[in-house]
């Protein structure tokens, strides 16, 4: 097998979500009439808290668990960042370090009650999740906190704007259109995801994910691996609190959104190809997988009113046709997993 | 080379914009009063008035839903809808556009971002959450676009709002029981959902009044979280345990109030409350055997009178940065059917959608004419 089609075959999800995304993002980038560098911004400003939801939830999934409390502790952390953040420079530092370590603890915490309480994933992260969100009540009654306004608008734009609100640079060119978005993830990715994957701990997840016994059989230590995933997981939704404390500049211990970034999390990470059964696919993925979630909600807002398919934007029809349309994308996903006779074979 | 002329040209551009927004800071700081006042009355004395340059209509309009599930958001659409096809609004507004977002802050000003980019010039919303805007006030305002939350606000002066004064309902209900009831006796208030600001502000105007000198009652208070379900099974709990009541202000889902009230053989008593068709259709059944009515509303209309202030600020009008619009009431003395509540539409249709101050007249069959399958 030559290396790109071994590179395919290993890769057919993260392949697909990359085409998904650029079928779906593709077409609102056609049908929006200013579609631009400041509409790309724009998107992915939106998008991230859900990119590192789903990245928290895609640890747990890889495992072979799901992890209810990643909206939940994306919130308490929001909240917690929302008052360390509020104040000058050197608090904003505090409150980002101390949000990530806030978020890393509580996900070492889920993995705790998992591997030595032997609880079920998806029924321990239902409890902690359920605390997560409560310590966000008690951090923040009524939603508030004011981070600094400067500060939570550069580093939610490109590195122009950066440069330009605190003096820094003048113009950086065609870099300094670089959304800051982009380099948020790809220092997480290339600093944590990557460097974590290469090591023991991390492939162990993977091998647990795919098969327990058998990881167990071969020496691993499986109660490390999905401790330590689950701690990942716990990260990466501390990015999204500190990436939301950034965007909205105050913090919102609102259960409804948690709710709603938990289940989509699950979407993103099916379409971006982990597969539900764990052990085979990886953060990368689910960022597309976010992606075109995102994306799907972009398109009704310039579907143009007397267009054929136009009935697809009515208001009140949304939700059914944006259920639809990730009804599929989620089946393309998985479509690979349940064609499959045996599931070795996804590994081979 | 194609792709480096575009984005010097990419580049070219977005220092054009952001030099163009720089030199403009819209809108204006001006004296009041404003345009219209008997319709657009500010909130009160220290309210700042806004006037935007004015453009050349038609105007392209956005109503950014936060979640579409009740019936009060699914009303509130099609009045929109209705609203813009009338005839003095028609040539105002070229193009209305109607999202809902769910229940996520973000995604809610990711699509005003959206709106903005396009070109939208006016942009009509129910915050998610009461802080966190800053970003799309400070958008909105750079390139002249007029942001109008209502009903769920901001808490922001920066941005022109509308809404009713839910203080003032609980004021104009707790005088309206004191007409009716006397000075004293035992009063059951249904209260809504909790932490709410709209909860809040209602019950303490009503405190505000009911615990004022000369007043002598005993107030029980249940939470209905302003569904009928919930404030019907409260409502009965009330009732077996502390017997009989004088009056009741129940603060939304009334009709579940009263039902639970006959469901109980509780006497007839004054009772204030929300404006859905039921608890009015139950007013209008039953007044005569003493179930005296008041029955204000916060009304779906509201997105018609934000959309009629957006317009009139891209005229070119003065606006009040927060507008109170005026709270459209009747009781039990003024209810009628096919005028201000209809005995052949559902109990959970909300009443009150027409303004007369505000020229805004959209009837119920008008609004129930706009099914979900039209678009526009």
């Amino acid at each position: 097998m030559s290396a790109a089609a071994r590179f395919v075959r290993y890769n057919a999800g993260l392949i697909l979500a990359i085409a998904l995304f650029a079928v779906i993002y593709g077409t609102y980038a056609v049908l929006h009439p200013n579609w631009g560098l400041n509409v790309v911004l724009q998107n992915a400003n939106e998008s991230l808290a859900l990119i590192f939801v789903g990245m928290a939830q895609t640890m747990a999934v890889l495992v072979g668990g799901l992890d209810l409390s990643v909206g939940p502790l994306m919130t308490l952390t929001n909240c917690f960042g929302s008052i360390v953040m509020a104040g000058s420079g050197g608090s904003v530092l505090a409150g980002v370090v101390g949000a990530l370590a806030l978020g890393a603890a509580a996900g070492f915490m889920n993995g705790c009650v998992i591997v030595y309480g032997r609880i079920q994933p998806i029924i321990a992260t239902l409890a902690t999740g359920a605390i997560y969100l409560g310590c966000a009540l008690i951090l923040r009654p009524t939603p508030g906190g004011a981070v600094n306004g400067d500060i939570a608008w550069a580093f939610t734009n490109d590195l122009n704007e950066l440069g330009l609100t605190f003096g820094w640079w003048e113009d950086l060119g065609p870099i300094g259109l670089l959304p800051m978005q982009a380099l948020f993830l790809a220092a997480v990715i290339g600093l944590v995801w990557f460097p974590f994957r290469a090591t023991v701990l991390g492939r162990g997840c993977y091998a647990v994910g795919s098969n327990e016994q058998a990881a167990y059989m071969s020496g691993l230590n499986v109660n490390r691996s999905k401790i330590a995933a689950f701690t990942l997981g716990g990260f990466f939704a501390g990015c999204a609190g500190v990436y939301l404390t950034l965007q909205m500049g105050s913090g919102n211990a609102d259960a409804p959104q948690a709710a709603e970034y938990t289940l989509r999390s699950i979407a993103a990470v099916v379409i971006g190809g982990t597969s539900l059964f764990g052990g085979t696919g990886g953060v990368v993925g689910t960022i597309f997988g976010a992606l075109v979630l995102r994306s799907i909600t972009f398109i009704f807002r310039v579907i143009p009113a007397g267009a054929a398919l136009s009935f697809v934007a009515d208001p009140l029809l949304q939700p059914l046709f944006e259920g639809l349309i990730l009804l599929l994308a989620v089946s393309l996903g998985a479509a690979r997993v349940l064609r499959v006779k045996n599931r070795l074979s996804l590994f081979t | 080379m194609a792709f480096k002329t575009l984005t010097a040209c990419a580049t070219m551009a977005s220092a054009l914009i952001l030099a163009a927004a720089a030199a403009q800071a819209a809108p204006k700081t001006v004296d009041g009063p404003g345009y219209m006042p008997e319709c657009f009355a500010a909130w009160d004395d220290d309210t700042a008035h806004f006037q935007w340059a004015a453009k050349d209509g038609p105007y392209k309009v956005a109503v950014v839903n936060g979640f579409v599930g009740n019936i009060w958001r699914i009303q509130m659409i099609k009045t929109a809808k209705a609203f813009v096809e009338q005839e003095e609004i028609a040539p105002l507004v070229e193009e209305l556009k109607v999202v809902s977002v769910g229940t996520d802050a973000a995604a809610q000003m990711g699509a005003i971002e959206d709106f903005i980019n396009q070109g939208y010039d006016a942009i009509i919303t129910i915050a998610n959450s009461p802080t966190g805007f800053e970003r799309v006030i400070r958008l909105a305002n750079r390139n002249d676009v007029v942001l109008v939350p209502f009903d769920g606000l901001l808490d922001s002066k920066d941005v022109m709002q509308v809404n009713e004064d839910q203080y003032a309902m609980g004021v104009m209900s707790a005088n309206w029981l004191i007409e009716h009831v006397g000075n004293s006796g035992k009063i059951l208030e249904v209260r809504g959902v909790p932490g709410n600001t709209v909860d809040r502000d209602r019950h303490e105007g009503f405190r505000s009044v009911m615990e004022a000198d000369g007043n002598d009652f005993e107030i029980v208070e249940v939470v209905g979280n302003w569904a009928p379900g919930d404030s019907q099974r409260v409502t009965a709990d009330a009732i077996a345990v502390h017997g009989q009541f004088d009056g009741v202000f129940s603060q939304g889902g009334t009709n579940g109030t009263v039902q639970a009230m006959m469901a109980a053989g509780h006497p007839f008593v004054p009772i204030a409350g929300e404006a859905e068709n039921g608890f009015r259709k139950q007013i209008a059944e039953h007044a005569d055997e003493g179930l005296k009515g008041l029955s204000y509303g916060q009304s779906p209309g509201l997105v018609a009178i934000s959309i009629k202030a957006a317009l009139e600020a891209l005229q070119g009008n003065v606006m009040p940065q927060l507008i109170s619009v005026p709270i459209p009431a009747v009781d039990f003395e003024t209810v009628k059917d096919g005028e201000n509540f209809w005995s052949n539409l559902p109990d959970d249709f909300f009443t009150p959608n027409e303004f007369p101050p505000c020229n805004v007249n959209i009837t119920a069959p008008e609004i129930m004419a706009e099914s979900e399958a039209d678009t526009q």
